[in-house]
């Protein structure tokens, strides 16, 4: 089977590479339970959105600044 | 049920939805209860907890110290929940106290709180992790609230919600009370 060339400014999407991740997500990623991901919020050491309905996500983009950074 | 929320039973559709949720939500009503009874077990023993690190720091420090994300060392004194303890260094004049966390992912701690005076300390610790908690139960009755309108789309499931939500609660009661046993102080190591 052939496969697409991918180009330079079209790196190529694995699952990994979302956006955002749910709290559960973010607590398996970092290997801590649940209460440790809503400790990091509550001190503001990770920053949260709220999608859709008001349920909280964890930017990719955060979890990489708390994991270069500690 | 709590008849303050609700006297009347569940209908079947409820219900269903119901245990939808309890088991959709399984992990989180496993590890809630048990995080809130680690709180509550904290705020009651401030004074024991205080008292057991005070001791610990008067005497000769035993095992290797651990190293923390600024550079110093500390000395384990009480353990306080599964991946964060209370410790103690030697400084000018004193001793310094440091409640810190475990993170295993990098395999080191990480200051959540210090200060001279054990009793803030665990005091500051404990409010942070109440209020914690307190955004844990808000985004859970966000995500079920999603969860049911999702599957139950254009019905009205505010009272499985409640109901999940008191179980929630009820659940932490049940594990709280059993706690109140006196001798309850195995998580206490000096």
């Amino acid at each position: 089977m052939e496969t697409i060339p991918q180009t330079d400014s079209q790196p190529a999407a694995t699952p990994t590479e979302r956006l955002a991740y749910s709290i559960q997500e973010a607590a398996d990623l970092l290997g801590v339970n649940y209460f440790s991901v809503y400790r990091l919020i509550q001190r503001g050491k990770l920053k949260v959105c709220r999608a859709l309905r008001g349920k909280l996500l964890v930017p990719r983009a955060e979890l990489l600044k708390l994991l270069q950074t500690q | 049920m709590n008849s303050r929320l609700d006297s009347r039973r569940l209908t079947t559709l409820e219900e269903q939805a119901y245990t939808e949720v309890k088991e959709h939500f399984a992990e989180h009503l496993k590890q809630f209860p048990a995080s809130r009874m680690t709180v509550e077990r904290l705020e009651r023993d401030i004074a024991k907890i205080a008292l057991a690190a005070d001791m610990a720091a008067s005497q000769t420090p035993q095992g290797n110290p651990i190293p923390t994300n600024d550079g110093t060392r500390w000395h384990r004194s009480v353990d306080l929940t599964d991946n964060t303890c209370l410790c103690h260094r030697p400084v000018t004049g004193g001793v310094e106290y440091a409640a810190l966390e475990y993170f295993p992912d990098r395999g080191r701690h990480e200051i959540w709180n210090r200060g001279g005076n054990v009793v803030e300390v665990l005091k500051v610790f404990t409010q942070e992790q109440r209020q914690a908690l307190q955004v844990w139960m808000e985004d859970l009755a966000v995500q079920v609230g999603e969860f049911l309108e999702e599957k139950y789309p254009r019905q009205n499931m505010s009272r499985a919600a409640s109901s999940f939500m008191h179980h929630l609660t009820h659940a932490i009661s049940q594990q709280s009370a059993q706690t109140l046993d006196p001798n309850h102080s195995r998580s206490i190591r000096i």
